[in-house]
């Protein structure tokens, strides 16, 4: 394949892949409290994420290790637990929200509660696992997540006042309910920031057979395909503003949400949110299972690869095949998938310090990267985005749980 | 001695490039006034649990009786050291990769389509 092409695939991924529930679920509630004043949190969650994805594929094509063969080998068994633990647990959550979001979709387009429809979501990604190959969850996924697109167009159809949103990409204090404001932004740059995203790419650089001949492309498709991607994500907090906020609605009943794309679009503005929200889940959903899989095995030294059959990486195709039930069953408990999704966000943003340094350690180690080892930028931004949203977390969250 | 220490936590192949676990542990032997050599790397069975928490590794091997023993395989079988530990030894047979048959019979290899 060409490398332009690959370049021009990698950035289409990046755009397809951004929004996932965790991503659209912050962004659209944001807009409906706060306005535009919150689209800074997603320009810096969307920094911080394209330097993590640039360094995990970065670390692949130099070292070729993957990240948790890595840690395991550098950090020794005991200390590797702690981001075993934390990045699964993390996952775990995240993808039942994923399954969620396929559920509400469903819900919408069906009128049938979303609590019927988690385990049959669930047999169903599980059976694309079973079946497909790596290239088509990764690549058929995200292709299909163009439709998210449609949320650009709607928030081009609102006219908003571009100065102003762009005016709002600096961070400014809130005038009313700063709790609610922080958990908001911490939740945000969560769901920029998942380290599944960063895992999942560092996996599929291995898988895809990465050498330092990648390094160019693989600059340009984490600054590029994040950054594109981050679009996609504004544009919904865009909508969401426009739509949902002078009305005075706030997203806390998930009903409300597919407004924000009905207002500009009409009839199809509807069907177009349902297939934005099935599809950016269901792919997300795809790559956190089998991220869940990867996790486990190159911790452990199992047999994997989503190229072999399931029954050449019994113990790899186990961990997904267990995992997907559960993060069903979590749904069929009819917890509002709209809660379990922000709360995710912002334990995944909790969890960054844990998730974020061990990689960051192993960035800075020349014996994996030799000459190419992180710029003092990269660590910096980084480690201040991820202490800065671990602080605000720790405390925004249990005012927030205070407050509900 | 050095080499042998760092390949703690590797990862492992076998003779054909299959992954078959980690460098889970490593056996020493002393000798009067010479240093501690590494004469076996050790994969598999409760020893990796040794490390993480001795009295679940002891409840495990109270449990689980034979199955599942550690792979000791001699340093004379290691052929390189890189970014894997590649060893002289055919996997399909290895007691490490117990629980993988295992799984493989018991699990997943009776879903159709396996």
């Amino acid at each position: 394949m060409s490398k332009l092409l690959e370049i021009a695939l990698g950035i289409v991924t990046g755009i397809g892949g951004f929004l996932e529930a965790g991503s659209l679920a912050t962004a659209a509630q944001a807009g409906a409290t706060f306005g535009f004043q919150l689209a800074w949190a997603i320009g810096l969650g969307i920094i911080c994420i394209a330097f993590l994805i640039e360094m995990a594929g970065r670390f692949a094509a130099v070292s070729r290790h993957t990240l948790p063969d890595a840690m395991r080998e550098r950090f020794g068994i005991r200390f590797f637990l702690v981001p075993l633990v934390a990045v699964g647990l993390v996952s775990f959550l995240v993808l039942a929200s994923e399954i969620g979001g396929v559920c509400l979709a469903l819900q919408f387009a069906s009128g049938i509660g979303f609590q019927w429809w988690a385990l049959p979501v669930a047999a169903l990604v599980w059976l694309f696992l079973w079946k497909g190959t790596f290239g088509m969850v990764e690549k058929g996924a995200s292709l299909l997540g163009l439709v998210t697109l449609a949320f650009v167009v709607g928030a081009f159809r609102l006219d908003p006042p571009v100065g102003q949103v762009a005016a709002r990409l600096l961070p400014s204090l809130p005038q009313q309910d700063s709790a609610k404001y922080w958990f908001m932004a911490v939740s945000i740059i969560g769901a920029s920031v998942s380290p599944y995203l960063f895992y999942f790419y560092s996996a599929g650089a291995v898988e895809d057979g990465w050498d330092v001949s990648y390094l160019g492309i693989n600059r340009l498709v984490a600054g590029l395909g994040m950054t594109f991607g981050g679009v996609v994500a504004i544009a919904v907090l865009v909508c969401a503003a426009m739509v949902l906020h002078p009305l005075g609605i706030q997203v806390s009943r998930y009903e409300q949400i597919p407004l924000i794309l009905v207002t500009p679009l009409g009839r199809t503005g509807f069907v177009l949110f349902i297939a934005s929200l099935a599809i950016a889940c269901f792919g997300a959903a795809l790559e956190i299972a089998l991220q869940l899989s990867y996790l486990a095995a190159q911790g452990f030294g199992w047999r994997w690869g989503e190229n072999l059959r399931p029954r050449e990486a019994a113990r790899f195709t186990l961990v997904y095949t267990v995992c997907l039930p559960l993060a069903g069953l979590v749904i069929v408990t009819g917890i509002d998938p709209l809660k379990l999704t922000v709360f995710s966000m912002a334990l995944t943003a909790l969890s960054l310090p844990v998730t974020v340094v061990p990689l960051l350690v192993l960035m800075n180690d020349p014996t994996y990267l030799g000459e190419r080892t992180n710029g003092w930028l990269s660590n910096a931004a980084v480690l201040a985005v991820g202490f800065v949203a671990c602080v605000v977390a720790l405390v925004a969250i249990p005012l927030q749980l205070m407050g509900s | 001695m050095e080499l042998g220490l760092a390949v703690l936590d590797q990862q492992v192949v076998d003779r054909h490039d299959r992954m078959m676990g980690k460098v889970d542990g490593l056996v020493l032997e002393t000798r009067p006034g010479e240093p501690a050599r590494v004469t076996h790397i050790v994969v598999g069975g409760t020893t990796l649990l040794w490390r993480i928490h001795r009295g679940l590794a002891r409840w495990v091997e109270r449990r689980r009786g034979t199955d599942g023993r550690p792979d000791l395989i001699p340093w004379s079988r290691v052929l390189r050291v890189g970014v894997d530990v590649k060893v002289d030894v055919d996997s399909s047979r290895s007691p490490a990769l117990h629980w993988e048959r295992w799984v493989r019979d018991h699990v997943i290899g009776r879903i159709p389509g396996a």
